[in-house]
């Protein structure tokens, strides 16, 4: 149990902790990673893996991810690994002539942010989706956004992370962060010994709050349940991403024209087909603390809300089920902030279903933020204090 | 062992695919069939699950010791979306 000294810790080894750390050691910082479990083995591995602007409210926040994409084609190139990238587009769908009007006015604001969005209509979804409803009004395509597979994605970035000179501690548990006479960081134990360096990365996603605490703030970060269901391998329905428009509603805490069970359990259409010939199914999303049993309720709830939309699925296998937390914040944009109280100590955190989507772009800015370089997007509306502020 | 062999007939995994993922990192049963596919097949990991564990032990004994463990995912059996949704 020897000392040791870096640059810089991370805490957790997902796929926030993994890309902060690799874009960290390309500019040459002495990274170790403190991993409790093992690389992806939190949230990372019980996603689903896209890159989407579609879903991000328009401005800062598709901005946002339009660069994360475009740092992911680079990323495509540069890591060791392949990671099953492609960028077929996605697109959202509606269920009736009110979705048809805000989806309109939610193109038109993407546009207008400089994203490639257009309006489908009936025929364009008939023609591209032969096994979609008859009854679907119409939708919008985003036109960049890729897909991913997002555990191979985390290893890609943790293998070249390694060879570039990160250190891995997984099976590694933070025990306390050591502060100096003047609170700033010193220092990291762990269950493996002590590791001083005056800068730590709490990218411990849904238990960043557990480590925030270990430093005496209060991370505004919780827990948020989401299903997903895997289909055998079958044949193509459907090249791309389709959500149903209200999907955006649910993410967003709107009122949607659902049923009392689809409410409550946050359900909506998520379709991804894979790089291996199936499909995932989304998603549903409930605060039910830590908890990671399946419920049968929510995933018969998603199976009907995937029938409803692509009525062929009735007859199509479910190989399995899986759940994951998200790491959920008060405004739903994710924490990429140094902490002003605890000089040395930083937060990326709090992506709740983007982690994947902003990854890049909030690794490339931590690594920025941590050398004092100017960032490659503004980061007032991710930070830490922005919490703080409102509560006064 | 002859690397040729099939050990996931579902994916059509071979032991040169499980020899290839371990040389590039993937060092517990989780890792492997994360790379490989291995295990995520229609048999639900049934036929393949012990032999990926057990080939895993061979290569690495410390890697069991680890929490890794292959997961079991509901339903048990394959069902359609149809019959899950409570639907005719």
């Amino acid at each position: 149990m020897g000392n040791e000294t870096a640059d810089v810790v991370v805490i957790g080894g997902g796929i926030i902790g993994m890309a902060t750390s690799y874009y960290l050691s390309k500019l040459g910082l002495d990274v170790v990673v403190v991993e409790k479990g093992e690389i992806a083995g939190g949230t990372s591995s019980k996603c689903d893996g896209n890159i989407l602007a579609i879903d991000k409210e328009p401005g800062f926040d598709s901005q946002m991810s339009l660069k994360s994409q475009e740092l992911v084609t680079e990323l495509v190139k540069e890591l060791d690994e392949e990671f099953e990238y492609r960028a077929p587009g996605s697109i959202l769908v509606c269920e009736n002539e009110e979705e048809m009007v805000a989806a309109n006015a939610w193109v038109e604001h993407q546009k207008q942010a400089g994203l490639p969005f257009r309006m489908l209509d009936r025929n364009d979804i008939k023609s591209e989706w032969k096994y979609m409803a008859d009854d679907i009004y119409g939708g919008l395509e985003c036109a960049t956004d890729s897909t991913v597979n997002p555990v191979l994605f985390t290893y890609a970035l943790a293998v070249t992370a390694k060879r570039l000179g990160v250190r891995l501690k997984t099976h590694t548990t933070v025990t306390k962060i050591r502060l100096d006479a003047n609170g700033a960081v010193e220092g990291v134990e762990t269950s493996s010994g002590l590791i001083y360096t005056k800068q730590v990365v709490n990218a411990a996603g849904v238990w960043s709050k557990h480590i925030g605490q270990m430093v005496g703030i209060e991370v505004p970060i919780e827990p948020r349940k989401g299903h997903i269901l895997v289909s055998s391998r079958t044949k193509s329905i459907g090249t791309r991403k389709v959500m149903e428009f209200s999907y955006l509603m649910s993410k967003f805490g709107k009122e949607r024209k659902v049923d009392e069970e689809t409410e409550k359990y946050g359900v909506a259409l998520v379709f991804e087909p894979t790089a291996s010939q199936n499909f995932l199914i989304g998603s549903s999303r409930e605060f039910v603390g830590f908890q990671t049993q399946i419920n049968v309720d929510v995933i018969r709830c998603i199976a009907r809300r995937a029938i409803r939309f692509f009525p062929v699925m009735k007859d199509i296998p479910i190989l399995r089920s899986y759940c994951g937390l998200r790491p959920w914040t008060p405004d739903h944009l994710p924490i990429v902030s140094r902490v002003e109280e605890v000089p040395g100590f930083y937060i990326a955190a709090g992506h709740e279903g983007d982690g994947i989507s902003l990854a890049a772009i909030t690794g490339k800015v931590m690594s920025e933020l941590i050398t004092d370089q100017k960032t490659t997007i503004t980061t007032d509306p991710l930070r830490y204090d922005r919490f703080q502020k409102t509560e006064v | 062992m002859s690397n040729s062999i099939i050990v996931c007939r579902c994916e059509e995994v071979t032991v040169e695919n499980l020899e290839d993922a371990y040389h590039t990192g993937a060092i517990t049963s989780r890792q492997i069939k994360m790379k490989t596919r291995a295990t995520m097949g229609a048999c639900q990991g049934r036929v393949c699950r012990n032999l990926v564990d057990l080939w895993m032990g061979n290569k690495n004994p410390l890697a069991s010791k680890g929490v890794e463990q292959l997961s079991y995912r509901p339903p048990v059996r394959p069902i359609t979306f149809g019959e899950l949704a409570g639907e005719e």
